[in-house]
């Protein structure tokens, strides 16, 4: 049941995810970033399985020993929520820096720049 | 257990803090860096002295003394120290570049902290032995090179830095997500155990299928780090916006990663499985993993050859060329492991891809970041690398042009430098493999690379002087780190005996799984 439920959540939080990162506003691109990783995280803890105790044998813990769950996935999880901290701040300084350089953080009208300015230089990508 | 895998990554992290520290004592601090570089030369060198005298070619470090699987596994092989090595190089000549390009107040900056963490990210890379932890140092080497991209903070560079640095976190998200899927389906994180597992499935209840799947999810990772098509977007950008020796950083190095990733997990851990053929395109039997990549492989080469080639041949700077072109060269690196990745296992085909992928590598390693120094030099003396501005730069700065010369004579092929016997072997593999579409998508992108070095070379460097060009002068020691890499160049390709043997036993140490689970879960070592 347990699983359902997540699985579930999870296509959500991915759904909404991908629906922000697909948005014009730079903020907005920012928290779907952050919420797709933060699914990604949910997805590891769900990915070491849900069943069994807490991993600390002998505490008169009922159950039997050998049916706890995995720790290791608590630990990358750990470290991926640490680095998605750092990320996720990385990008909203990246937002305002974006902001005082162009006055706006529409992608549209960033993007309507730099075709400008390929324009002007007489580039042909983008 | 050997202490000395772990020197190169205890350099890069010491030097970054020591650089944070005398970050107002600007001539010290510069100092420290160069002396940090210089010391991981030496320790590189050191690791890779240890590693040819091993007999298996293995040194393992087993983190905190917890044997593998359980802790965290440094290996270093010859793969890695040949990766090691190119990076040893070319950071020590960038950070000597950076002394003199940036200027001081962005050395204030935290420039060289950041540049020494890139460092360090680029070199955990290489040398860890665990899929978790080789995510842990994507990362770090991806949060420098973010804030190193953005360093001149102008529209165009924030603007740049934001497509880089969102791509990657979706990158790291997918990372994550397939990291998590091969730990639920294989019970491991460990590399070696998982080529272990991978190989007895049924003993292991390793659902393959499930495996393929999410390996495919990966490899989409590690070609955005690699800028392989199609995922390339935010390479000319990034590469434009960054400072020149970051620029040749990411080219030469950073991208390496990506590739030797690839390289790693695809050609040692998911070669040891197979799979029931589903392909639906007839023949029974067994079906290799790498079967499955051979032709993913060589679609994004094709599609990287043709993007960059075309791209770079558009374009009206030298940034911007030099950036497509380094889409075009990795089509060069990708080809032989799509041809090495077709034939069966245990042909000599598939070392023979490798080694090519390998020399191609290191070639490009070197002539890239050599460009990118030339193009910072004319930069910092002209102001501008827009073809228009610039012309006759061979007659006013013969040296800085013959270096650019040469770098770009590597990249097309020709003999005596260290660029010919790449593409030699690419051509060798294509043609042994008995590939007409290897051969032919490879002869096209050597066209393609012909042309777009003509046309930088006649725009550029001989026609009428430009405007700016007149009375500039290119500062001596700019110049000097160039000539040096030039001359590198020139003794790879005359004494190409040492680097094709090391690249020759890297290529063995990569499709060699076994070698690889014994020297990592071996019990004591």
């Amino acid at each position: 049941m347990t699983q359902v439920v997540l699985a579930l959540v999870l296509g959500l939080l991915f759904a909404l995810g991908t629906f922000l990162v697909l948005r014009r506003d730079v903020v907005r691109v920012v928290w779907g970033v952050t919420i797709i990783s933060q699914s990604a995280n949910v997805y590891l803890v769900t990915m070491g399985g849900l069943s069994g105790t807490v991993p600390i044998l002998g505490h008169g813990v009922p159950g039997a020993p050998g049916a706890v769950t995995d720790p290791l996935v608590q630990a990358l999880v750990l470290t991926a929520i640490v680095i998605g901290f750092g990320t996720t701040a990385f990008a909203l300084v990246l937002t305002y820096r974006v902001y005082e350089e162009h006055g706006t953080i529409d992608l549209h009208d960033l993007g309507r720049a730099a075709d400008a300015e390929a324009e002007a230089d007489g580039g042909v990508d983008r | 257990m050997s202490v000395v895998v772990v020197g190169p990554l205890l350099v890069a992290l010491f030097t970054a803090i020591v650089t944070l520290a005398l970050r107002r004592w600007g001539p010290v601090q510069r100092a420290a860096s160069l002396v940090g570089s210089i010391l991981y030369l030496g320790v590189v060198a050191l690791l890779i002295r240890d590693v040819r005298a091993d007999e298996a070619g293995y040194l393992v470090y087993q983190l905190s003394n917890w044997q593998a699987p359980y802790g965290i596994s440094l290996v270093a092989d010859d793969l890695a120290v040949l990766m090691l090595a190119l990076t040893a190089v070319v950071s020590l000549l960038a950070v000597v570049f950076s002394a003199r390009y940036i200027d001081e107040e962005g050395q204030r900056l935290s420039y060289h902290p950041l540049y020494h963490l890139m460092v360090a990210g680029i070199t955990g890379s290489f040398l860890t032995g665990d899929i978790f932890n080789l995510f842990v140092w994507f990362e770090v080497m991806l949060m420098s090179s973010y804030v190193l991209v953005v360093f001149y903070s102008g529209p165009e560079e924030t603007r740049a830095a934001l497509h880089y640095a969102f791509l990657n976190l979706i990158g790291s998200a997918v990372m994550l997500l397939a990291i998590g899927g091969l730990y639920a389906t294989t019970g491991t994180l460990n590399m070696a155990d998982m080529a272990q597992r991978l190989g007895a499935p049924g003993q292991y209840g390793v659902d393959l299928p499930a495996v393929l799947g999410l390996s495919a999810l990966l490899l989409s990772v590690f070609a955005l780090k690699a800028g392989i098509v199609p995922f390339q977007f935010w390479v000319p950008d990034a590469y434009r916006a960054a400072p020149a020796p970051v620029a040749a950083m990411l080219a030469g190095v950073v991208k390496k990663v990506g590739v030797y990733a690839i390289i790693r997990l695809y050609f040692t851990v998911f070669a040891a499985a197979s799979l029931p053929n589903l392909s639906g395109f007839g023949g029974g039997g067994e079906l290799g993993f790498l079967a499955f990549f051979g032709p993913v492989f060589f679609l994004m080469a094709l599609g990287s050859v043709v993007v960059g080639g075309f791209g770079a041949v558009a374009r009206k700077d030298l940034d911007g060329l030099l950036a497509y072109s380094s889409i075009g060269q990795v089509g060069f690196i990708v080809l032989p492991l799509a041809v090495a990745a077709s034939v069966p296992a245990d042909s000599s085909i598939r070392t023979l891809g490798v080694v090519a992928a390998l020399v191609y590598s290191v070639n490009h390693g070197i002539a890239k970041s050599l460009l990118f120094f030339v193009s910072g030099a004319i930069q910092g003396a002209v102001g501008s690398v827009d073809f228009e501005d610039l012309g006759g730069l061979a007659e006013r700065e013969p040296l800085l042009s013959g270096t650019f010369f040469v770098g770009a004579l590597a990249l097309i092929g020709i003999p005596p430098l260290s660029g010919f016997f790449g593409k030699l072997l690419v051509f060798d593999a294509a043609v042994q493999a008995q590939s007409a579409l290897a051969l032919g998508v490879s002869l096209g992108g050597a066209i393609l690379t012909i042309a777009y070095f003509t046309l930088a070379w006649s725009r550029g460097f001989w026609s009428e002087p430009g405007m700016a060009v007149e009375g500039t002068r290119a500062d001596r020691s700019l110049v000097g780190v160039a000539a040096v890499l030039a001359v590198l160049i020139v003794v790879f390709g005359v004494g190409f005996g040492p680097l094709l043997e090391l690249a020759e036993d890297a290529a063995v140490a990569a499709t060699e799984t076994q070698g690889y689970i014994d020297a990592v879960l071996g019990g004591e070592a």
